[in-house]
């Protein structure tokens, strides 16, 4: 039951961040009504786990060899781009955050993008999805056979609702911030998942022998291994590998300072203005 | 530009992928039963591509995992899956199967 709460906690945990991230990004501008877009994006993502589960198990041949790495490529580099946008969105509107007039207007803007936000929630339940679905549907069938008891698949089950709440933590927590500084934290939040997610995609195409193959620059499994609990925490949050290749470590570090340059230099229209508009929280701009 | 970006990433690896299907590597079979890699070593020369031919003989799929060579591969219950492994420096590389990590355990010995 440990082992199996522990692969769905891990796989999990992502999607349930990312999903809590975007819910608490419109609440914080004031548009709830628009939840079912994020919850539909998420529903979608499901949808299409449950399909690609099916479709692997129904597939062989050349497309059961590639199919799955072409897909979860372009899954992975789709979430780069889609949470680079996001954060770039954020930056680019923060100034107008910072009353409820503006915030308005924003969310008036918002509106005509809730697409991205869907498929931010589609990308971040679908990037793991068909695994873990695959995954818990062997543990029902292993169980409905007598060859375990339920215990695993309860595990499993058990893992996912974990997950769940810790995405509903997450939530609530940055319900309780102040908006500029929600923002601020969700940036660097954002900026470490993609940066991960980045290097992600760069190792699996050096796995598929796309990228040139470079040593592990380091490594760190003794301290924390990729596999554990935390491991997995820290994989889903910061990108985090045990034995990170050249590539990767390159990946990572030039996301983090362009991307980083995206979200957090102030535009040029602020500048003049002042550093009252800062996008980081002030305190004044805390009693929002 | 993302999008064409994407696409130049997509056509890479199809690109890559058809070369690689085109050669002929040798080939290792595998095979999961009840749960374990059998064999749970293999040996292959070092510096030469290989490709591994993982028969999955149990009722429930399993996940082909090596963390050091990047592979992540689902193998559904009865089917076969060729994972292409890329030429390796000598020394051993682990495996596991992902969704039965207790006993699922291998590696690669290269030399």
């Amino acid at each position: 039951m440990g082992a199996t709460f522990v692969v769905t906690l891990r796989e999990g945990f992502e999607a349930a961040l990312l999903l809590g991230i975007v819910y608490t990004c419109l609440d914080k501008l004031s548009a709830r009504q628009h939840y079912r877009w994020v919850t539909l994006g998420g529903a979608l993502g499901f949808g299409a786990s449950v399909l690609m589960g099916v479709a692997v198990t129904l597939l062989s041949g050349p497309l059961l060899d590639l199919g799955p790495d072409l897909i979860g490529i372009g899954v992975v580099f789709g979430a780069v781009a889609l949470l680079t946008w996001h954060g770039w969105w954020m930056r680019s509107h923060a100034r107008l955050l910072q009353d409820d007039v503006q915030r308005r207007v924003l969310e008036a803007h918002m509106t005509r993008r809730l697409w991205a936000l869907a498929l931010i929630a589609f990308t971040g339940v679908f990037r793991e999805g068909a695994e873990t679905v695959l995954f818990l549907w062997g543990l029902v069938s292993q169980a409905a056979t007598g060859a375990a008891t339920w215990a695993g698949a309860a595990g499993g089950a058990l893992g996912l609702l974990t997950a769940a709440a810790l995405g509903w933590a997450v939530f609530h927590g940055g319900k309780r911030l102040s908006v500029p500084r929600f923002f601020a934290v969700t940036s660097v939040v954002l900026l470490l998942v993609a940066a991960g997610l980045l290097a992600a995609g760069l190792g699996r195409l050096q796995g598929l022998g796309v990228l040139p193959q470079t040593e592990a620059l380091w490594d760190t499994s003794a301290v924390l291994d990729d596999a554990s609990v935390l491991g997995g925490f820290a994989s889903g949050l910061v990108g985090y590998r045990a034995r990170p290749t050249a590539v990767e470590v390159a990946g990572y570090a030039v996301y983090l300072v362009g991307a980083g340059l995206l979200f957090f230099r102030r535009p040029a229209g602020e500048r003049r203005v002042g550093a009252d508009d800062a996008p980081r929280a002030t305190p004044r701009t805390r009693s929002l | 530009m993302r999008r064409v970006l994407a696409a130049l990433v997509m056509l890479g690896v199809a690109t890559a992928a058809a070369a690689a299907l085109a050669a002929d590597p040798p080939e290792i079979a595998l095979t999961i039963e009840k749960n374990r890699f059998q064999p749970d070593e293999i040996k292959v020369k070092a510096g030469v591509p290989f490709v591994l031919v993982v028969t999955n003989k149990d009722a429930g799929p399993e996940e082909f995992e090596s963390k050091e060579l990047r592979i992540e591969k689902v193998i559904p219950p009865g089917k076969t899956v060729r994972i292409r492994v890329r030429a390796l420096k000598p020394g051993a590389y682990g495996f596991i199967g992902e969704y039965h990590e207790k006993t699922a355990k291998g590696r690669i010995v290269a030399d």
